[in-house]
């Protein structure tokens, strides 16, 4: 046989073998994923709110979000978990709120805090692979709130080991550094952030008031994840 | 005597301490609210006052001059020239000024009243969050307010001491109404129908006149009213620059009969404002009521409707009831604040603050109401509670006056907030001085504001400082700028007119209203420089 033909034999087997391993492998994970339950509260404000055009803002679309996928034994790992803030006294609701499933954003469901940079945390009691985190502020009517940053560490005190999951803070007004992902108008659907399998026992959620005004509120924080291996 | 002397000078303490308590709610923090669109609109007629000496009446539009001309001396003892030079608190000083002031003007009533009446009327003007939030605006309506007061306050003591004095400030007040606000006509009906009601009540119900001739003289009246013409006509006229003013003041009627009319935003139910005082809560959060305020005015009214004066024949005027109260001054008041009420209930055409001339009302007759009450209950334990119950509610309406006007002074769910700025234009305004600054321009550098009709404000007023700022209500053909301001409306149109590369961002203007920011690149990233 000829050299090149020889050649171009190895190549397709190294091909077909490939292929046989690989998609196979993905097949499986894909068997693996589904999708996870989120259980949304009831829209406060009818109608889509109006577009404006900016670098920096989700456009509207109206449609609702894709299904998100992670593996099959991702849960709700956050219902129930203690929870503190940078203002331990809000102005209305108690810090419980965050974690408690309510997501309604009625009176007794909801958090307020005084105007300027916020922060809220979460301690998942121990180390989780997290796949989703879902935060609602408040949405009874089209706002936006500015500084959106999620954070996840192992650190209680965020110093060291600090993962970035997302940040809308486009001209790092917050100061912790400039975000490139987009600020959204705030609807019943809440914010579902991808957090990729990152690692950690804390996760901190940040912001800085709203359109609307300086105000800084929670109704929700949703982790979704599996015991960290 | 020397009880009595104790006695007034007590109640001049206790009306100065209710004084001292109004000021320290409406006083502080005069900067941190937004401005809302009405206020900056008269910051900039005010403007044009402090920088070229000139005031002209618009009867269209804009009310009277008042507020211009009281905010002169706040501006000159700052050592500002013009707009630009001004801040906030020299502009809404004014308003504080005149609510601070009402509660004054409770001296001249304490006899009318009755002390105790008259202190706890103070005390709930202190309070009261209307009053407080209002009191802190830079809009007429709480010069309104203090100068028809002040009218009603001079007619009282008119008709005790029949001094001419009494007459001309009481003339002068009438006219200071007229330069003051066109609705001003509301509250002279309501003064002249309340008149009228007294007597005829006092004659059915007590089957004796008001000896109104023996209190005063016509000339008096005649010298009052000429007075009262001559305020309204001085300031309207921009202190004579402008004649036609004296005629437009009439004129203008009739543009208002037809706002008045409806058929617009602003309309609402006849029973907006009852609604607003009693009880809000328009979304999750905090709730909000006067109620304390009007049903101490309801026991008020009903105390003195129901209530006969004790007859002395002192001066052939029926004397003074036993709470100290003047009881023909009692039910005009009442009637006054029921008349007004109405007036405004059956003007579609409705905005809070417009609550304010009957919630004073209110308020005065809540004061007698309170001591009614007390004096209505005999058991002395009794009173005890009710008196804890009243000093603790008006505590309360002390605190949500603080809120009103603290974290909640630009929320929606405060109930005298209406059409206002959202805080994030604040943050709109830090932008471009931080643009500002390392821009080769400086305080020049030119931005373009594209709205729609009068949408642009209360831009003009964060724009003051800037030297090149240009307003259009369409887009133009060149639309490049280092900073161009676009309402959401226009925004497609503008954008497809920009050539340059920009940044865009986006402000709150008004809750569910956002505005478009360009940032010529070259700005963008060399004011990102200083933020990383």
């Amino acid at each position: 046989m000829k050299t090149s033909s020889m050649k171009w034999i190895g190549v397709v087997s190294a091909a077909l073998f490939a292929a046989v391993l690989v998609i196979p492998a993905v097949y499986a994970a894909a068997q693996d994923m589904e999708a996870i339950k989120i259980e949304l509260p009831k829209p406060m404000f009818v109608g889509t709110p109006k577009n404006i055009v900016s670098d920096n803002l989700e456009k509207v679309t109206g449609k609702k979000r894709e299904p998100f996928l992670a593996p099959k034994d991702v849960t709700l790992v956050s219902e129930g978990k203690p929870a503190i803030a940078s203002d331990m006294e809000p102005i209305i609701g108690e810090l419980e709120m965050v974690t408690d499933a309510d997501k309604e954003g009625a009176d007794g469901s909801f958090i307020e805090f005084g105007p300027g940079k916020t922060w809220v945390q979460i301690d998942l009691e121990a180390a989780y692979e997290m796949f989703a985190i879902l935060v609602w502020h408040y949405h009874s009517q089209a706002r936006v709130y500015k500084d959106f940053i999620v954070q996840v560490s192992d650190d209680p005190d965020f110093v060291k080991d600090v993962t970035t999951v997302f940040n809308n803070d486009h001209d790092n007004s917050y100061g912790l550094g400039a975000g490139k992902e987009k600020e959204y108008i705030e609807v019943n659907e809440g914010r579902l952030v991808d957090a990729k399998g990152v690692k950690g026992r804390y996760v901190r959620v940040h912001s800085n008031g709203n359109t609307s005004n300086d105000m800084n509120h929670m109704i929700e924080i949703e982790v979704f994840g599996r015991p960290a291996a | 005597m020397k009880a009595s002397l104790l006695r007034r000078v007590l109640f001049i303490i206790g009306i100065l301490v209710a004084t001292v308590g109004a000021l320290a709610l409406r006083g502080p923090r005069l900067d941190e609210r937004p401005m809302h669109t009405d206020e900056s609109v008269h910051t900039a007629k005010a403007g044009i006052l402090i920088e070229t000496g000139e005031y002209t009446y618009d009867p269209h539009e804009y009310h009277g001059p008042t507020i211009y001309y009281f905010a002169l001396p706040f501006v000159w003892a700052s050592g500002a020239h013009t707009l630009a030079d001004t801040s906030e608190w020299m502009f809404r000083i004014v308003p504080v000024v005149f609510g601070v002031g009402l509660v004054l003007l409770l001296l001249l009533m304490g006899d009318g009243l009755g002390r105790w009446a008259a202190f706890c009327a103070a005390v709930l003007t202190a309070v009261s969050p209307a009053m407080v939030f209002y009191s802190r605006y830079y809009i007429q309506e709480m010069l309104l307010v203090f100068f028809t007061f002040g009218a009603l306050a001079s007619g009282w003591r008119y008709t005790q001491s029949r001094r001419i004095g009494w007459a001309l400030l009481c003339g002068a007040c009438l006219g200071m109404m007229a330069a003051t606000k066109e609705t001003c006509i509301i509250a002279y009906a309501a003064m002249v129908g309340a008149l009228v009601l007294t007597v005829f009540w006092g004659r059915w119900r007590d089957g004796v006149a008001i000896p109104l001739r023996a209190s005063v003289k016509v000339w008096h009246l005649i010298l009052g009213a000429v007075m009262a013409a001559v305020i309204a006509v001085v300031f309207i006229t921009g202190f004579f620059t402008n004649p036609r003013g004296a005629l437009d003041l009439f004129l203008t009627y009739g543009n208002y009969f037809e706002r008045a009319g409806g058929v617009g935003i602003h309309d609402h139910p006849w029973y907006y404002y009852i609604k607003m005082l009693i009880y809000t809560k328009n979304a999750p959060g905090p709730w909000w009521s006067e109620g304390l305020i009007v049903g101490l005015a309801l026991v008020g009214i009903v105390g003195v409707m129901l209530r006969r004066p004790d007859s002395d024949g002192r001066n052939g005027r029926i004397g003074i009831g036993v709470l100290g109260l003047n009881v023909d001054l009692g039910r005009f008041l009442a009637f006054y604040t029921v008349l007004l009420a109405v007036g405004y209930a059956v003007i579609p055409y409705k905005t809070p603050w417009c609550a304010l001339g009957f919630l004073h009302g209110m308020i005065l007759l809540a004061g007698v109401g309170a001591v009614v009450l007390l004096t209505w209950l005999r058991f002395v334990p009794a009173r005890v509670v009710v008196a804890v119950v009243l000093v603790c509610a008006a505590f309360q309406l002390g605190q949500q006056a603080y809120r009103a006007n603290g974290v909640y002074a630009a929320d929606t769910r405060n109930p005298y907030v209406y059409g206002h700025t959202s805080t994030d234009v604040l943050r709109l305004a830090q932008r471009l001085d931080d643009l500002s600054k390392v821009s080769p321009d400086g305080k020049d550098l030119l931005v373009k504001v594209v709205t729609p009709g009068s949408d642009c404000w209360p831009l003009p007023w964060y724009l003051r400082r800037f030297g090149r700022v240009g307003y259009w209500s369409a887009p133009l053909y060149d639309c490049d700028a280092p900073v161009v301001v676009v309402s959401q409306e226009l925004q497609e149109e503008v954008e497809k007119r920009l050539r340059g590369d920009y940044q865009t961002e986006y402000y709150g203007l008004r809750p569910d209203v956002l505005i478009a920011v360009y940032i010529r690149r070259d700005l963008w990233d060399a004011f990102m420089r200083t933020r990383m």
